[in-house]
Order: structure tokens, then C-alpha cells, then sequence
């Protein structure tokens, strides 16, 4: 029996809580719910995945990483590919190089293949990415995106580019990722607390100190970024797994913008903070595009106004960064809420 | 031959270009480590204020270069004052961050405001003729590109040299600190940065138009984030890396669309990307960049 240190107790106590108020949500939702509901639900759990790999690497090693739809991208592709049955791969995907619609793998294989892949991808990448600070780790994310994109867009015959993937088989009901999602949870909060996660979120306190405590920086940070990458590469294949369909075009900017958004309205340093981000924005932007089609409230018809959910979500973005730039949960949990500091 | 130095003549364009809004995005970095996104933005405010004037019948090209100008430069002077001031000593991710957010706010007012679609701008076509010189076949544009970055270049490096505020900024790079206790005033050094910026958007945004023919929300991003990986390639708050960076990334433009096969072509940005990618990985901080220790103070 491993022990565990009193952060780590507090740490297991938080994420049970965090998977509480999780499954509390999905389970009303499965039992009240309208369709709408469940798949609007079901895309806020998405992203939930999303940040929740955003806030392994970002919020531990603080480097801004802007390169996360693509990870979440090359899963979603290497499972389609691998899950897709043969009939309907040689409809859609005719001039697949390598033999890559001549096969057709059950769910579980596919998806464990598709981790692999985006592992090493993330492992080849992150060798680059650790050795550098600051903007210029940013900047490389940044080429790494457009990279990617550049490929799904280009490679037609393997990705279709901007057009649909089809005939994946939709697995998934809102029952599976929840489970995930819990799953996940408890993982980014486990690492936050391990061994680990200490030393890498000291090292981006104090560089030069961590080191010189004999902290080895380069492959904390690559630990944090591959199991980042594998996170995503989850989400990416619960996103294929549920819709059935995917495209490149979801796993570019606008999505990057939308989920950076979510984790630093939370706080990035927590992971409470990137669970409270994610649902305040999808909902919230649920609501404002409500408005944006111009209902009547009140007896009152508004107008319509196309933009609104950019201007909003932009602005979350402004006012976060000047009046609370450590998010609304800064460096604290959900237990800091309710236990006594230890 | 000719088709080399016709190439050659082209990267120089392209560089012109990326180099122009480089410099912009370079000068407010250097100052106050602020990674400016919302540059792109000042581009497409330019373009909308010459539909503006298009929309009031102004014909007049002075009147409407040095509106556009103006445009870019006020709002680029707002923007310090509403949205920058607040993270002015915050560490570069929140400034980053920040400029994300500003970026998407101005790029959704455009299309809430005036469209999403492209709105033509046609006072601009006079500039682009054909000219020959000396057996090659160029541009009129091409050529007053090149000479608006080069006078751009002498009048930036007089002003830093020269004048007191320039002094003042260039020192501000090094020590900010330093500078406001010789009693200079940040906030005239941080506007000064800004209005220099947005009249360098308002330049680049008289070439990308006249070229264009059209301005739609989403203008500038594409520019501005080539013209943000130029900067960094050259050297990040470096103006003379920032120059460099952008005629590296015209030329690697050019050659990456003369030398890959026609079937390769959407490849480029992938390629580009790439390459700056390896730049970064031998130099991370640019190639013009000091080498820092980590732990000096900045």
C-alpha cells in the first residue's frame, strides 16, 4: 500500500468531489433531459476531455501550449480509420495509401491504437517543445497546429480535409464519457499532486531554483506532455465515437480559441478551475447564442445579432486577464472551499 | 536568368510586406514584451475606414491613405489605453492572452457592424500598374512596397536614434525601470510604442488592399500570423530581426511556391511552418537575438 501525503489525500478527496458534481449533472441530463439537451451536454464533456489535458501540461509546466486540437484531431483520425467498417471505407476513403482501408479493428483496439499513436507523435513533438520557454515554446505549438491542419487539409485521400469522415460507428452515449470523464478527472488531479506535478509546477515558479534543487525539468515537462497529448487523443476519439462524422475543420483556431478560453476563465493552475471554466462557457455561450438569434423576451423582439458569442468570449478572455489574470479559482481547489488549509 | 530575378524581385515584395507589419508587431514587443495579435485587426480597421469613405463618396486617394492611417493609429492608441494597460506588467502569456481576446472582440464587432462577407474597396486600384525595368516585368506596387519599407526603416532608425521619446523607447527595451526614473513618463513611452504600431498596420494595410481589392473581418489574421513567426524567427523585440525574419519568410514563400511541384502545393504553409520550426529549435530565441541566461534580469 502506496502512502499518500496529506496533499495527496486532499487531492483524491477534491477530484471524488469534482466527480460527484460530474455524474450528478450527467445523470439529470440522461434522466430529464431532451435529445438537444444530452448532445449539448455531451459536446460540454468534450471539451471538458479537452481542457482537462490543456490543464496537465499548461497549468503544471505554465506554458501556453496552443497546439491541443491537433492532438485531439490525430486521435480522432487514427481511431475513425482504424473503427470504420470496410464496406464503408472503400466508399469513402477509395485511394487510401498503406492499405488503410483494408482493415477494420473493433472499438477498444482502435482506440488504444490511436492513444499509441498520438503518444509518440506527442513524445516526438514534446523533444523540441521542453527545451524551449516562454513565447517561443508557444510559437512552435503554434506551427506544430497549422502543420497538422495543413495535412488533414491536404491528405484527402486518408483525412477528406474540410470534407466529412463518415460511418464511424457511434459507440458512445453520454453514460461512456462520463465515466471518462471521472476517469480523467482524477488523473490530471492525481498527477497535479504526484511527485511530479510538485516539482514541475516549481520549476515554473522558479526556474533556475528548481533546477538547481536538482529538479530535471526537460523530462518532467515531457512527461506532462504526452500524457497532455494521450488526454487529448481521448477526447478527440469520444468526439469521433459519439458523432460518427468528423472533419478538420473542428480541430483548428476557433476551437483552440474556445477551450484556452475555458481553462483560463476557471484558472489554469486548477483543476477544479478547468471543470468550472469549461461549464460556465458552454453553457453560458449556449445561452448568448440563444440571444444571438434574436428571440422575444418578454413580450420585447429582439434583434438578431450574428458576432455576439465571439464578442462575449472575447471578452471573458479581456476582463479575465486584467481583472483576475489567475482565473476565478487560481491556485485553489474545490476542497480549499470547504477543508481547512493543511 | 530572368525568371531568377523576377522570382527574386517577388520574394523582395513578399518580404516588404511581412517585414512592414513585423516591425509593428516588434517595437510594442520590445517595449513592454507584449505579443500584439490584435495588430491584424488595425489592418482590417484601416480597410473598413477606406469603405467608410468609399460609402461617403470620398474619392480623393490622399484623403483616403491618410484616413486609413489615422484610423489604424487611433485605435491602436484606444487599445493601449482600454485593454493593455491593465496587463502592462504582466508576464507575456497574459499579454498574449489578452491580445487573443481583443483580437476576436474587434473581429466580431466587423462582422456584427458592417459584414461577414468581403466588402469590395476599388479607391485603391490606381496604384497597381505594370512597370518594366530593366527587361523585368514588375509591379508599380511591388516597387512602392519596397520603397515604403525602406523609408519606413531610415525614418523608424532616425526616430530611435535621435530623438529624445525614440531614446527613451529604445532604452525602455533594456531597463524600463531605469527610464522612468530619469522621469520620462511610461505612459507617453507605451503610446508613443502603440501609435507607431498602428501607423505601420495603416501602412500595410494601403498594400494588402490595393492588392486585395476587399476587406472582410478575418483580414489580418492570416498576415499577421506569418508576420508574428518572422519576428520570432528574427529575434522576438528585435527590429532589425523583426526586418530580417520578414524578407527570410517572403524568400522561403517564394521559394517553397517556385520549387515544390504543382501537386505539393498545399503543402506550403505545413513547409514553412516547418522550417521556421527548425529555426526556433537552433535558435530559440531568434537569430538576432542576445543569448540570455536564464535568471538575468531583463
Amino acid at each position: 500500500m502506496m502512502r499518500l501525503s496529506s496533499s495527496q489525500k486532499r487531492g483524491l478527496m477534491g477530484a471524488a468531489a469534482l466527480a460527484l458534481i460530474l455524474i450528478a449533472v450527467g445523470l439529470s441530463t440522461l434522466w430529464f433531459g431532451s435529445r438537444y439537451q444530452v448532445r449539448l451536454v455531451y459536446s460540454a464533456y468534450v471539451n471538458l476531455l479537452v481542457v482537462l489535458g490543456l490543464q496537465v501540461f499548461m497549468g503544471n509546466a505554465r506554458i501556453t501550449n496552443l497546439s491541443h486540437s491537433a492532438f485531439m484531431g490525430i486521435g480522432a483520425y487514427a481511431a475513425a480509420i482504424c473503427v470504420t467498417p470496410t464496406n464503408i471505407k472503400a466508399i469513402s476513403l477509395p485511394d487510401a495509401p498503406w492499405g488503410l482501408s483494408a482493415f477494420t479493428l473493433d472499438p477498444i483496439t482502435s482506440a488504444l491504437i490511436a492513444l499509441l499513436i498520438t503518444g509518440i507523435i506527442a513524445f516526438l513533438i514534446g523533444l523540441f517543445i521542453v527545451r524551449m520557454t516562454g513565447i517561443g515554446a508557444t510559437i512552435l505549438s503554434l506551427a506544430v497546429l497549422v502543420i497538422v491542419h495543413s495535412i488533414f487539409l491536404y491528405r484527402t485521400d486518408i483525412f477528406k480535409g474540410n470534407q466529412a469522415f463518415f460511418g464511424i460507428p457511434q459507440i458512445f452515449s453520454l453514460t461512456s464519457i462520463l465515466i471518462v470523464s471521472v476517469l480523467v478527472v482524477f488523473i490530471a488531479r492525481g498527477f497535479r499532486e504526484s511527485r511530479w506535478g510538485i516539482q514541475l509546477r516549481a520549476s515554473a515558479d522558479d526556474e533556475v531554483g528548481a533546477v538547481a534543487m536538482g529538479v530535471n525539468i526537460y523530462r518532467l515537462r515531457l512527461i506532462a506532455w504526452v500524457l497532455s497529448g494521450v488526454l487529448l487523443a481521448v477526447a478527440g476519439i469520444s468526439y469521433a465515437y459519439f458523432l460518427g462524422t468528423i472533419s478538420a475543420r473542428p480541430f483548428y483556431f476557433n476551437h483552440v480559441f474556445l477551450t484556452l478560453a475555458m481553462l483560463i476563465l476557471g484558472g489554469m493552475r486548477s483543476v477544479t478551475g478547468a471543470v468550472l471554466g469549461t461549464f460556465v462557457i458552454s453553457f453560458g455561450l449556449e445561452w448568448v447564442r440563444w440571444l444571438e438569434t434574436g428571440p422575444e423576451v418578454l413580450g420585447i423582439d429582439l434583434p438578431e445579432v450574428l458576432g455576439l458569442s465571439g464578442i462575449a468570449l472575447g471578452s471573458v478572455i479581456v476582463l479575465t486577464m486584467t481583472l483576475r489574470p489567475g482565473g476565478i479559482m487560481g491556485n485553489r481547489e474545490i476542497e480549499d472551499l470547504f477543508l481547512k488549509r493543511g | 536568368m530572368e525568371y531568377v530575378a523576377q522570382q527574386i524581385m517577388n520574394a523582395l515584395s513578399f518580404g516588404a510586406e511581412y517585414a512592414l507589419i513585423a516591425l509593428g508587431l516588434a517595437i510594442v514587443f520590445s517595449i513592454m514584451g507584449l505579443v500584439n495579435f490584435a495588430h491584424g485587426e488595425l489592418i482590417a480597421v484601416g480597410g473598413y475606414t477606406m469603405v467608410a469613405f468609399g460609402a461617403l463618396a470620398i474619392g480623393n486617394p490622399l484623403i483616403v491613405i491618410i484616413g486609413a492611417i489615422l484610423a489604424a493609429a487611433l485605435v491602436s492608441v484606444t487599445l493601449e489605453r482600454v485593454a493593455f494597460r491593465p496587463v502592462r506588467y504582466a508576464d507575456p502569456t497574459t499579454g498574449l492572452l489578452t491580445a487573443f481576446g481583443v483580437s476576436m472582440i474587434l473581429q466580431n464587432i466587423f462582422l456584427l457592424a458592417v459584414s461577414p462577407r468581403p466588402v469590395a474597396v476599388t479607391s485603391l486600384y490606381f496604384l497597381d500598374w505594370p512597370v518594366e525595368v530593366a527587361g523585368l516585368r514588375l509591379s508599380s506596387l511591388q516597387l512602392f512596397e519596397a520603397a515604403t519599407t525602406v523609408i519606413v526603416i531610415i525614418a523608424l532608425t532616425l526616430f530611435l536614434r535621435r530623438s529624445t521619446l525614440g531614446l527613451a523607447m529604445r532604452a525602455a527595451s533594456l531597463d524600463f525601470e531605469m527610464v522612468r526614473l530619469t522621469g520620462i513618463r511610461a505612459n507617453r513611452v507605451f503610446a508613443m510604442a502603440f501609435l507607431v504600431s498602428g501607423v505601420l498596420a495603416g501602412l500595410a494595410c494601403i498594400f494588402i488592399l490595393a492588392r486585395r481589392g476587399s476587406v472582410d473581418p478575418h483580414l489580418g489574421f492570416n498576415p499577421v500570423l506569418k508576420a508574428f513567426v518572422a519576428c520570432v524567427v528574427g529575434g522576438f523585440g528585435s527590429l532589425p530581426g523583426a526586418v530580417l525574419g520578414g524578407f527570410l519568410l517572403g524568400a522561403l514563400e517564394v521559394a517553397m511556391l517556385v520549387l515544390l511541384p504543382q501537386e505539393y502545393g498545399g503543402m506550403k504553409d505545413a513547409l514553412v511552418f516547418g522550417v521556421i520550426a527548425m529555426v526556433l529549435i537552433w535558435r530559440p530565441d531568434g537569430i538576432l537575438s542576445p543569448p540570455v541566461e536564464k535568471g538575468d534580469k531583463l
